[in-house]
């Protein structure tokens, strides 16, 4: 248990957790890249089976990073419950007394105690010892200042005052969170999930985490910006059934999703995957519409024409036709001509160059055909939207986690707690206060503050002699 | 693109009086950098304002902030370094520390006008959110103020080396002490530490409300982390181990190496935030 309580120990653990992150950025991962993933295997036959061995290729969610995250959130409560904050009131003495001999014991041990303080000032003041205990704990009260009670007796008086006394638990708020954090995370990985949902525009496609729920698209748009293939909005007329009934309906877009009982259905990508509504083929000076697959007669010729395959992005590759992406950036149309049994071969027609035409061999092969007396005028393609579903019951969780670093954060670095002790003891000609000082604000600070605040109090109670501050260097200051 | 071309401008002299001062007596070089860098930051002020004025013509943009491209993420970032070191040189009057920071702002100022693109594109869908505004600003002062810090770091290590050294130079006396050094490295570093892990939580809400999880270890979020866990094991060596000086120094450079990388490096790695290398 020794080791869990060890700082050091922990940070030996973010060293590790930070070298086995980095290393998951260099490497393809299966759950964003699975083709790269592929490639590299493939260019790498000897590294891989030893990648694969380590998880690397999956790295974040292998037993050992898990178990180190795990490990560390672990070894966070051991070290915030075992290591306490240092604790200024320790020195205090027990508030409550009622026999005066206690209390001048007290007293007089709290002289002594306040010699231990890290910061000292003696006041020497015209007031009565009880006025200028009233007049102090006034001015403190006025600097924000929380008073604790006052012992006092035939020796004097003495009292404790605070200052922002809460950023004590600044650094277990902050290191709470983080493991609020971790299990948010937790509850999403046990409870939630997360899938890809792609829809052809018109239609609909079930879910696989909720098999009774129905997505439907009714309508896909998307707008590019001007002579360019960046898209500026796209959004999905989405509804969502169970049987027949409507569960929720939106259209939504990219950063505003369809909420639905807390399975969130985001607008994440689009794509043109091949279906068409109808393609103009431009003959001369006539345009003859052909639906996807149906044959249609060319006027005034024995000739059939068919549009039966879109690519979105053609290329070609390996001397065969493909689709470099699923934009339509350069979008071909495949045709096939027929005059009863007899079929020429396919040909390819390119809608952003009409100069363009291959011919395709029974194997998918093409060569490059001379300029054909007809060309690919327009094309209704029919888009996919790929809704992304998920369910993530662990993010309110996350969230709350979140808050609370940021509340432990401000706690921790910008708010600087204070802890005074007063004494107020009668001397000859009045009384004499003596302030101790503690504060979790560097030195080079927290002296100009005393400084500045023992001036404060100088002027309150009237003092007649300069003081001056002493740093005990016995005393460390956190 | 004139007015960030002449920050550019003041933003090198500026530097090259800082080296000046930091080798001469004379308080007026000090001076002079002062004003120097204090008309840059304001010709840079004004280039961001005409760039948004243009970024604004885009319907799709409006009241969203100019740097979801390199150039614009660049000069944000050297405006914002400038900004912090006119905040530390405002609270501790430490003249000197321009010539181990304003590299940096002049760097970013000059990497803007020489290498990135200057052309004002409309936000994808993606950016389209209010959260640009907010995510991407937090975390580059956050780089800003880790940059200050790394100048720092440099001085005290020069400063330590000198005390070292049997012959001492001129610099020794003009340099602030270790001690001073050190606490304003802590300093910087304890203002940049809780600003760059709200930068982080705020991407996270972001994802979250557009691709629908919080974290999704995507490379610039993996350094992003990692860049937080070096600086967090820099504050729990300063508190619980008492790590100061030199090696506290070596623990925020690697930090800011991260930093470095994180802003740099991994847009060419991230599949998510390869906006600033045109792969998003």
């Amino acid at each position: 248990m020794k080791i869990f309580r060890s700082v050091r120990f922990n940070i030996f653990l973010g060293c590790l957790i930070a070298l086995g992150s980095a290393v998951g950025t260099f490497l393809p991962q299966i759950p964003d890249a699975a083709e790269k993933v592929t490639a590299y295997q493939v260019a790498h036959p000897d590294l891989h089976r030893l990648f694969d061995f380590f998880g690397l290729f999956d790295l974040y969610h292998t037993w050992w990073f898990m178990g180190l995250l795990g490990l560390m959130a672990f070894d966070i409560v051991v070290c915030k419950l075992w290591n306490k904050p240092p604790d200024p009131g320790i020195v205090a003495l027990p508030p409550e007394m009622t026999r005066e001999a206690e209390i001048e014991k007290h007293l007089s041990q709290k002289e002594a105690a306040l010699k231990l303080k890290p910061y000292q000032a003696v006041l020497s003041s015209a007031l009565a010892p009880a006025a200028a205990s009233q007049m102090s704990k006034s001015f403190l009260e006025g600097e924000g200042y929380h008073l604790r009670p006052e012992v006092s007796g035939a020796a004097g008086s003495s009292f404790i005052a605070t200052r922002h006394r809460l950023q004590r638990w600044g650094s277990y708020t902050a290191h709470i969170a983080l493991v609020v954090i971790l299990l948010g995370a937790l509850i999403k990985g046990v409870y939630g999930f997360v899938e890809m949902v792609p829809v052809l525009e018109g239609r609909s496609r079930a879910m696989q985490n909720k098999p009774d729920w129905e997505v439907y698209v009714d309508k896909f748009t998307i707008k590019y910006y001007d002579g360019t293939f960046e898209p500026k909005s796209f959004s999905s007329v989405l509804r969502v059934q169970k049987g027949s009934q409507v569960l929720g309906e939106k259209t939504i877009i990219v950063n505003d999703p369809l909420d639905i009982s807390g399975v969130r259905f985001y607008q994440a990508s689009w794509g043109a995957g091949g279906m068409f509504r109808s393609v103009d083929l431009k003959l001369g000076s006539q345009i003859l519409q052909l639906p996807q697959r149906t044959p249609e007669k060319i006027p005034g010729t024995p000739f059939l024409v068919t549009a039966d395959v879109m690519l979105p992005n053609f290329t070609v590759n390996n001397g065969q036709a493909d689709s470099a992406s699923l934009d339509l950036q350069n979008p071909a149309v495949r045709f096939t001509f027929s005059v009863g049994p007899h079929k020429t071969s396919p040909l390819w027609l390119l809608k952003n160059d009409p100069s363009v035409c291959f011919a395709e061999d029974p194997d998918g092969n093409l060569t490059r055909a001379p300029k054909p007396p007809f060309s690919l005028a327009a094309i209704d393609p029919i888009l996919f939207s790929g809704i992304q579903v998920a369910y993530d019951p662990g993010f309110k969780v996350v969230l709350t986690g979140a808050v609370l670093w940021l509340l432990g954060m401000i706690g921790t670095f910008y708010l600087h707690r204070r802890r005074l002790w007063v004494l107020v003891e009668p001397a000859e000609a009045g009384a004499k206060v003596s302030v101790g000082a503690w504060s979790s604000r560097g030195p080079e600070e927290f002296t100009k503050d005393f400084d500045g605040l023992m001036h404060r109090l100088r002027a309150q109670l009237d003092a007649r002699d300069d003081f001056r501050i002493t740093q005990n260097p016995l005393v460390e200051v956190s | 693109m004139f007015c960030l071309k002449a920050a550019f401008a003041l933003y090198a002299a500026a530097t090259a009086l800082a080296f000046t001062y930091l080798f001469s007596k004379d308080e007026k070089w000090s001076l002079w950098m002062l004003r120097l860098m204090g008309v840059g930051v304001a010709f840079h002020v004004a280039s961001f304002g005409f760039r948004l004025a243009l970024f604004w013509q885009i319907p799709e943009n409006k009241y969203f902030l100019p740097i979801n491209s390199f150039f614009g993420a660049l000069s944000y970032l050297s405006l914002a370094v400038a900004a912090v070191f006119f905040v530390v040189e405002g609270r501790h009057r430490l003249g000197i520390l321009g010539a181990f920071v304003l590299p940096w702002a002049t760097i970013g100022a000059g990497a803007a006008v020489i290498f990135a693109d200057p052309a004002i594109k409309g936000l994808s869908p993606a950016l389209q959110s209010y959260w640009i505004n907010i995510h991407p600003m937090v975390l580059m002062t956050a780089y800003a103020a880790f940059g200050n810090a790394f100048g720092v770091g440099v001085a005290l290590l020069i400063q330590e080396h000198q005390i070292k050294s049997r012959k001492p130079t001129e610099l020794c006396y003009r340099l602030p002490s270790i001690e001073e050094l050190d606490n304003l490295n802590y300093r910087i570093i304890v203002f940049g530490f809780p600003v760059l892990t709200v930068g982080i939580i705020m991407g996270g809400i972001w994802a979250y409300n557009a691709w629908g999880r919080f974290w999704g270890w995507d490379a610039k979020e993996t350094w992003a982390f990692i860049t937080a866990l070096i600086y967090a094991g820099f504050l729990h060596m300063r508190f619980v181990k008492g790590l100061r000086g030199r090696k506290a120094v070596y623990v925020s450079m690697i930090g800011f190496a991260s930093v470095v990388f994180t802003f740099i490096g991994v847009n060419y790695l991230s599949e998510l935030h390869g906006y600033l290398s045109g792969r998003g």
